[in-house]
């Protein structure tokens, strides 16, 4: 049988190219992946152990919040530093302190993107040279409360030279420094693209964090002190609530802490890659449907020879398997050039990823293999198995079996696959299953399998409705498309199935992007009073210097102006967001449907929060709440106001009395700004642009552009979400053209008819183009059937999150059904060609 | 579009062949299929090419309706000569002014009877003249089959459809390809009997191509090749005196 299978590939060479371009896309987008992953993780692991190389114990707080971001931990006070230097086998120890310090452009614009890219941190200059990852490559260290050191990347963008002056963006005011020294990262002009602005250790606390406190002590051990046995030293005489960990202990919590956080990042890109492959299934199983009813004479003979059914599934297996392997060798190859891509696409869409060379594992290989390979097998086995169950006598017979008990079964399996995805969808977004990110992908794949097994009962009625104007319109070519879309509809349907499925993705998402869009618009305008939003595009490390919002509010065009901080927060156990508001302000500007209390009395013990946070603890106002913070530890809170509209507020909130007494660092991540009623709109933007022009990471927005930017953010993620269903869409297409292709071949007698009878090359190729726009429209309609309903069920489990509207991307969609037509042509191009390009005689004399 | 009536009564052929040379494959595989074949069918006859296998009488045919192309001299239908044609207008020649009848696969499957015997016209946008696709079709006995498809008619029939396909444009000319090749004898006659009657009635040129002897006595006069040449003509043969020349091939 093998070497049946080996001459099957040869012959058929040329037709499995086209099949195995498919594996070959999916695999490459997968190992693309996968590189692109581990080069990103190795490239993280790296850094820290680089940052970490000399670093011999790490002595810090014990008090930790989770937060979304990652651990927020408390500060230890700076006295720590001297009982460290005092135990024996300490060779040396200084503190450390990190925070938020933007540069700001000679051009006074802010340097790096904090929301999106690398971090702008700012931290004191290492005055121990083993546990200094940085360089001076000019001038010095710096020292005194007026002097900077940057890396030298910073300093090229600035541009800055010695002894300029370097704006700063930090909690308190922007301030200005004199530019002192240029150190590299090792040798690296910068730490993986982020920003770094260096003090000396009480200037560093002083504008990053808090006089006296560190947030960690870097030891140095003696020589022939080991790392473990430095820590157990030093633990035996520091406080309880200080630990120490070893070097490589912090190491491998940093590396870990990076790689849970670039999860997310993982599953995002290999859902595309398993997305890609799914679509590819749907062609390999169609071609070897193909491939086996074409040989249904040869698989009788070799029955008849008294070749075993075994033998036969075997020798497609061994096809399909030889196959896959080849293709995902190549697809494996190719995935260097895909990690690339995919990087260039990322950041392209603001992701900016840090990445050096490129990190290929093994694993990537064995990986890539197994689903490759798998994912063709698997594929191939149904069309084998028909294969195998062909009649001896069908060598002789011509006329096809009957398909009727087949296609009962078919409505039958397509039916109870279609059901049971949809209730595990539905389980999956409106219940709590084990593994919601996994259910809702089986749910979504048995969607459109049983989507694909119904299909081609549709697929004959609507060859039929969009084949006849087709037909009026084509005149003969026309009306061989449509009779050749119906002639095989389960083949028909196959074909536009896989395309189906990433339109059906396609149309969910843009439908979800709307409905947030639609959304978000609708926050605005119901809870919102105030006039303009000042934005600093960071979430959840820096942000606005609350002083931009007390400047505002000395302005006499502003009514009012509101700063929304973000903090972490244990609230009765569980890791919370907590927002910040300003008290005096808030209620003037953002309406959050206050049922009980005031939010002008939020005072420092007293919490906020939402109806339905409070229903599910039985809250009351006047109860109590412990609420613990990393820094300041439990503190005991009063609820003091019972809100209805979670929209912009969260969960919970306190008043700012609370949040700085809490909080050590303190920025703003939104200012909101309500006119002075005797201003002018006009006046008051002026005035405010004023006094923001200070603040370089500023943007000053009225709701209109602030409802644009919010939906130009959700257009970001929607287009690289796009690019990367394109490749679905592309992978469907080369299902169509290889269709078109096989289908080709088996009609040559009858295109070699039509040739002899008159038909010109042009008919028979607009013949072919027009079956294919038929096949692309099936795909099409079915896939914006099933992103209908996706998006309005993703939609609806969405409505607890904010997303109230449902709304359809009509105008979208409608360039999505164009776009298909011209994809439709574009997969038409080379069957065409090939069937035009046919020898008469050969066609019509041929057995 | 030429119909029966626009056309010049005149004594020229209906199709010639001059010094026709066509060679397959090159230099110690090179077969001489045709060798120097000058060739004429007369308008409003019946014609047979017959011969040996091999001798070149499918590739005259194919040569003279524009299905292949020649490696030398030329092929003229009415007074078109196929050298001077392109891809298009040979494909165009074919559409308006050529009927054919095949051995087998003359039908498209997806398209019923009706659509077959009209899809020359329909190709060329042409209209289809209701009175002659009725008397086309009443003559083939095909009315009750229209609307079936390929897979639904029995051998005859199929061959039935494509002579009412062959007939619907009023062509110049039938070439006929062993159209009998895949029928049952009674099925063949009465097929033969329809191409007969294309000619006597309705004044229709036929040029069929043959190894039967009981279907070439069907038609007015046969052309004998060998070897790529022409080497007999015989004038309304019998089946007799067409098996008494086909055995001087095997001496």
């Amino acid at each position: 049988m093998w070497e049946l299978s080996i001459s099957n590939l040869w012959t058929k060479k040329f037709r499995l190219i086209s099949t195995s371009l498919s594996v070959v896309v999916g695999v490459a987008f997968l190992a693309g992946s996968l590189v692109l992953l581990d080069t990103i993780g190795r490239t993280f692991d790296d850094l820290f152990s680089t940052i970490n190389e000399e670093l011999d114990a790490n002595v810090r707080s014990t008090d930790v919040i989770e937060a979304q971001f990652g651990d927020i931990r408390g500060r230890i006070d700076e006295d720590i530093v001297d009982t460290v230097l005092s135990v024996d086998g300490v060779a040396a120890a200084q503190g450390e302190v990190q925070g938020f310090a933007q540069l700001v452009t000679h051009d006074g614009e802010p340097m790096g993107n904090p929301g999106q890219g690398a971090p702008t941190f700012g931290f004191n200059w290492g005055t121990i040279d083993e546990l200094n990852p940085m360089r001076l490559v000019e001038g010095r260290a710096p020292s005194g409360p007026a002097e900077i050191v940057i890396d030298r990347q910073s300093s090229r963008d600035g541009p800055f030279a010695l002894g300029d002056s370097v704006t700063v963006l930090l909690q308190g005011p922007p301030s200005q420094f004199t530019l002192v020294g240029i150190a590299t990262f090792g040798t690296a002009d910068s730490a993986l693209g982020s920003t770094m602005a260096m003090f000396d250790l009480p200037t560093a606390q002083e504008v990053l964090a808090e006089p006296g406190q560190l947030d960690a002590v870097s030891v140095l051990a003696d020589e022939g002190v080991g790392q473990q046995e430095l820590a157990d030293r030093l633990s035996s005489v520091l406080p309880a609530d200080v630990e120490v960990v070893t070097g490589a202990e912090l190491t491998e919590e940093q590396q870990s802490d990076v790689a849970e956080a670039l999860g997310f990042f993982n599953t995002f890109m290999l859902v595309f890659a398993f997305i890609a492959l799914f679509v590819a299934s749907f062609i390999i199983y169609n071609t070897f449907s193909i491939l086996v009813a074409q040989r249904t004479r040869e698989m009788g003979l070799l029955r008849a020879l008294g070749a075993r059914r075994r033998q036969l599934v075997g020798s497609v297996l061994i096809e399909a398997s030889m196959m896959g392997a080849i293709a995902s060798i190549i697809g494996i190859a190719a995935g260097v050039g895909v990690a690339t891509l995919l990087k260039a696409v990322l950041s392209a869409a603001g992701f900016d990823i840090p990445a050096g060379g490129v990190n290929f594992q093994p694993s990537t290989i064995y990986y890539s293999l197994a689903v490759g390979v798998g994912v063709t097998v698997l594929s191939a086995l149904v069309p084998s198995w028909r294969a195998s169950s062909t009649a001896p006598m069908a060598a002789i017979r011509t006329t096809t079996t009957d398909e009727t008990a087949d296609m009962a079964r078919r409505l039958l399996i397509g039916l109870i696959g279609a059901a049971a995805g949809v209730g595990l969808l539905l389980w999956g977004l409106f219940g709590s299953p084990p593994n919601r990110t996994v259910m809702i992908g089986l749910a979504t794949a048995l969607v459109f399998l049983g989507v694909a097994a119904l299909s081609p009962f549709v697929a004959a009625p609507f060859s039929r409705l969009v084949g006849s104007p087709i037909a009026k319109l084509g005149g003969v070519p026309g009306e061989l498309a449509r009779e050749n879309a119906l002639r095989n509809p389960r083949r028909t349907s196959t074909t536009a199935a896989a395309l189906m499925i990433g339109v059906g993705l396609v149309g969910a998402i843009g439908i979800f992007a709307e409905s947030a869009k639609a959304s978000v618009d609708k926050i605005i305008d119901d809870s919102f009073v105030g006039d303009m939003v000042i934005d600093s595009g960071a979430f959840g490390f820096g942000g606005l210097s609350p002083e931009l919002a007390r400047q505002l509010n000395e302005l006499p065009e502003v009514a009012a102006a509101s700063g929304v901080r973000l903090g972490f927060a244990e609230i009765d156990g569980q890791s919370e967001t907590l927002l910040g508001v300003d008290p005096a302000t808030m209620g003037d500007i953002v309406d959050v449907g206050v049922l009980e209390g005031d939010v002008a009395t939020l005072d420092e013990n007293d919490l906020a929060v939402h109806e339905e946070v409070a229903a599910d603890h039985g809250w009351r106002v006047g109860d109590g709440v412990a609420v613990r913070f990393a820094d300041t530890g439990t503190q005991q809170f009063e609820i003091a106001l019972v809100y209805a509209n979670d929209d912009l507020a969260g969960r919970f909130f306190v008043g700012n009395p609370a949040f700085t007494a809490n909080v050590p660092d303190v920025f703003d991540f939104q200012v909101y700004v309500l006119r002075d009623p005797a201003a002018t709109a006009l006046g008051a933007r002026t005035a405010v642009e004023a006094v923001a022009d200070g603040f370089a990471n500023a943007t000053v927005q009225d709701l209109d552009e602030f409802k644009q930017t919010q939906s130009d953010q959700i257009d970001q993620l929607l287009n690289l979400v796009y690019a990367l269903l394109g490749l679905a869409i592309i992978i469907a297409l080369i299902g169509i053209a290889n269709t078109l292709a096989l289908s080709t071949v088996e009609r040559t007698h009858e295109l070699g008819l039509l040739r002899a009878v008159g038909m010109t090359r042009p008919q028979l190729r607009r013949a072919v183009r027009w079956e294919s726009i038929i096949i692309a429209l099936l795909g099409t309609t079915l896939g914006f059937a099933i992103g209908l309903f996706f998006g309005w069920v993703i939609v609806r489990a969405l409505a607890d999150d904010g997303i109230s509207e449902f709304r359809v991307p009509i105008g979208q969609l409608v360039v999505v059904a164009f776009l298909a037509v011209l994809a439709g042509v574009a997969a038409a191009v080379r069957p065409s060609r090939r069937a035009a390009k046919l020898n008469i005689l050969e066609a019509i004399s041929a057995q | 579009m030429s119909t029966m009536t626009d056309r010049p009564v005149t004594t020229l052929a209906a199709a010639r062949a001059e010094d026709a040379v066509k060679i397959f494959g090159a230099g110690s595989t090179e077969v001489r299929a045709l060798d120097n074949v000058t060739v004429e069918f007369e308008r409003g006859r019946f014609s047979t090419i017959m011969g040996p296998s091999g001798s070149g009488k499918s590739t005259l045919l194919h040569c003279m309706a524009g299905l292949e192309r020649l490696s030398s001299g030329r092929v003229l239908v009415g007074e078109t000569d196929l050298n001077t044609l392109n891809d298009t207008d040979l494909t165009v020649l074919r559409r308006d002014r050529i009927g054919f009848v095949f051995q087998t696969f003359n039908l498209v499957p997806t398209l019923t009877a009706e659509r077959n015997i009209t899809l020359q016209l329909r190709l060329g946008r042409h209209k289809v003249d209701q009175d002659w696709f009725d008397e086309v079709v009443d003559t083939l006995g095909v009315r009750a089959r229209l609307a079936h498809r390929p897979a639904e008619l029995s051998g005859g029939e199929r061959q039935r459809v494509a002579v009412a396909r062959a007939l619907i444009n009023r062509p110049e000319i039938i070439f006929a390809d062993e159209p009998t090749g895949n029928l049952d004898s009674a099925a063949g006659h009465e097929v033969l009997g329809f191409l007969q009657r294309a000619v006597d009635d309705l004044g229709q040129t036929v040029v069929m191509v043959t190894h039967d002897p009981s279907a070439a006595a069907f038609s007015q006069r046969i052309v004998f090749l060998e070897d790529g040449r022409v080497v007999d003509e015989m004038s309304e043969p019998t089946v007799v005196r067409i098996l008494d020349r086909l055995k001087e091939f095997d001496d």
